[in-house]
């Protein structure tokens, strides 16, 4: 009797309490959402934030430190997993080949980037000065970003086929070479073909920045030099490039780091890395490790690198965009 | 300094930007003006050397054929599955964030900023091995939700990134003066901010769209059935042993490039305008 009598308080009680607290929490939320406002603007901001946080622990942070954990161990599916210390760094580091893989790295990032940004910089001068028209040709040059990359390596892979692909043919055709173009014969001319592949879906997105860089310069300065003398090359060197360069330098940073991580183009248009491995590059090199010799430790290693290696390059993007804030 | 003069004649000239611009568009025009002219031609005629530029036996037969035989619509209804699914949460989940990153700082909220743009460095190869094994544990492999949980991963932060540069852009006096008028703090984010700024924010969805599209390694590495390939991978159907079909993966390439262009081109005028202010803000 005492006992279900305790019991039936017991289960009285609880509930209840339970559920003035569930209220007071959603009074919490209520007013933190609703007009009472209780919560000071600062903590409103942080409750605000909390999904998109936990998105970004979750998301990014944990398998970051998963990366780096593993490159710690032996994990290449064949013996047990055990922790190896260094030994996954030493092994990529002692290969004879990696300085090459990494010459070849910066070769292609700093390549593609530099076409691009050449590139961007010669459309968006020129775009400055077409009044009629221009948004058609803007739109035929930005039109590549809606190519998937891999899809780009195949094309240009084709086009450069010395026998069956139309560059060749051209160049053969206007006379300025006597034999057939072949690029995967050739180290240089390899890396060369996919710098090119890479650059032309790279272009786009620096073209746009640069030219609203441009169409944000002050019309007025320009009017300015012109009556003191300065003549176009003049106002370009001294007005365009300076008031355009912030904007600029941080799309090339930007195009910087994704070239430097970038693939797709190199694996769809030379396989294996292409000629005498001319084409093969970090990420190449992360990806075999992981695809086909299923060395997941060397993998995690040459990832931690690959993320020291971006992140001096990106801690350039970062200083220079929190600088001018 | 004779060279100098010599020079500006043609800078200055009238016609010069024209014909600069027209090379390079004809440059940024020609590997899709190759790909549709090949589209329409037979495999022989893929492999005739000297090559032809416009189809000799014009055969719709290639279209018809990676439509109907090859397995392009379930490729397509599969990237479209999994990026608008990607892109609908990254943009949602990325909306508060931004606006609580730029209207409400709080203490350390710098600190998450300057998180934020860090990890636009971590180069997405090095996230594939860990989101591989992440994968396998959770038994996700072969799954579209493994590749929709990867592109979350990949355009985040850019997204959250642009939209706070919007919101920074926002015009303060509006949120109070809503705030004034009675209007919840949230309240003013659906019935303030997101209507005026929905172009801003239907383009950034449009590029992560778009990043998402692009992407292959991910689903190369987690999916191994046909029926479940985006179009990225599925375009290495067309890659025999022996012989790749040209013609074939051309036909491919315009289905695949079709909804993409059309998303961008669409969303273009809006893009270019939130890229430029974005970049202005640089």
């Amino acid at each position: 009797m005492v006992k279900a009598g305790g019991s039936s308080v017991g289960e009285s009680t609880r509930p209840r309490s339970g559920a003035l607290q569930s209220v007071r929490g959603w009074a919490l939320v209520r007013s933190a959402l609703g007009k009472t406002g209780t919560l000071s603007n600062a903590n409103y901001g942080m409750l605000l934030s909390i999904p998109g946080l936990i998105l970004l622990l979750a998301w990014v942070l944990l398998p970051l430190f998963i990366v780096i954990g593993l490159s710690f161990y032996r994990y290449d599916n064949v013996s047990p997993v055990r922790f190896i210390g260094l030994l996954n760094y030493q092994e990529v580091f002692s290969n004879p080949d990696f300085p090459k893989i990494l010459l070849r790295t910066f070769e292609f990032s700093f390549g593609s980037t530099a076409l691009s940004l050449f590139t961007s910089v010669v459309v968006a001068a020129c775009l400055n000065r077409i009044g009629s028209g221009s948004a058609v040709f803007r739109s035929l040059v930005v039109m590549p970003w809606a190519v998937p990359l891999i899809l780009s390596g195949f094309l240009w892979a084709w086009m450069f086929h010395p026998s069956f692909g139309p560059i060749s043919d051209l160049l053969l055709r206007s006379g300025l070479r006597d034999t057939a173009l072949n690029i995967y014969e050739d180290p240089i001319s390899s890396m060369v073909g996919v710098i090119i592949a890479d650059a032309w879906r790279r272009i786009p997105f620096l073209a746009i920045i640069t030219l609203a860089a441009f169409q944000a310069i002050d019309q007025e300065l320009y009017d300015a030099a012109r009556v003191d003398g300065a003549d176009s090359i003049d106002t370009f060197m001294y007005i365009t490039l300076p008031l355009g360069s912030r904007p600029i330098l941080i799309g090339t940073l930007i195009t910087l780091m994704f070239t430097f991580r970038s693939i797709d183009v190199i694996y769809s248009m030379t396989p294996g890395g292409g000629y005498a491995k001319s084409t093969y590059v970090m990420g190449a090199y992360l990806f075999d490790n992981l695809y086909e010799f299923l060395n997941f430790g060397a993998a995690a290693a040459i990832s931690v690198i690959l993320i020291l290696l971006t992140f001096v390059i990106g801690s350039l993007f970062i200083y220079y965009t929190l600088k001018r804030q | 300094m004779r060279l100098r003069p010599f020079l500006l004649k043609i800078i200055d000239h009238r016609v010069t930007p024209y014909v600069i611009v027209g090379v390079i568009a004809l440059f940024m025009a020609a590997p899709f003006l190759w790909m549709t002219l090949s589209a329409f031609k037979t495999l022989q005629e893929t492999f005739m050397s000297p090559p032809t530029y416009f189809p000799k036996d014009f055969t719709l037969e290639t279209m018809a054929f990676t439509w109907f035989q090859a397995p392009i619509p379930t490729y397509l209804k599969n990237s479209l599955i999994v990026c608008l699914t990607a892109t609908l949460i990254i943009v949602v989940a990325s909306i508060f964030t931004a606006y609580a990153l730029s209207q409400y700082p709080y203490r350390g909220s710098n600190i998450i900023l300057g998180l934020f743009l860090f990890t636009r460095t971590i180069p997405p190869l090095a996230m594939l091995l860990p989101y591989y094994l992440i994968m396998r544990k959770l038994g996700l492999l072969n799954t579209r939700l493994s590749v929709i949980l990867y592109l979350i991963y990949l355009s985040y932060p850019l997204v959250v990134w642009l939209l706070k540069g919007f919101f920074d852009a926002f015009p303060r006096d509006l949120i109070d003066a809503a705030i004034v008028d009675g209007c919840s703090r949230t309240g003013t984010i659906f019935r303030v901010v997101l209507p005026i700024t929905a172009g801003s924010v239907g383009a950034i969805s449009v590029v992560a769209f778009l990043w998402a599209w692009n992407e292959f390694f991910a689903p190369y590495l987690f999916i191994h059935y046909d029926e479940l390939k985006p179009i990225t991978v599925g375009l290495y159907y067309f890659v025999g042993d022996e012989v790749t079909y040209w013609n074939r993966m051309c036909a491919a390439g315009i289905y695949a490039v079709v909804p993409s262009l059309a998303f961008f081109l669409i969303a273009q005028r809006y893009i270019i305008k939130g890229l430029t202010e974005g970049a202005l803000k640089y």
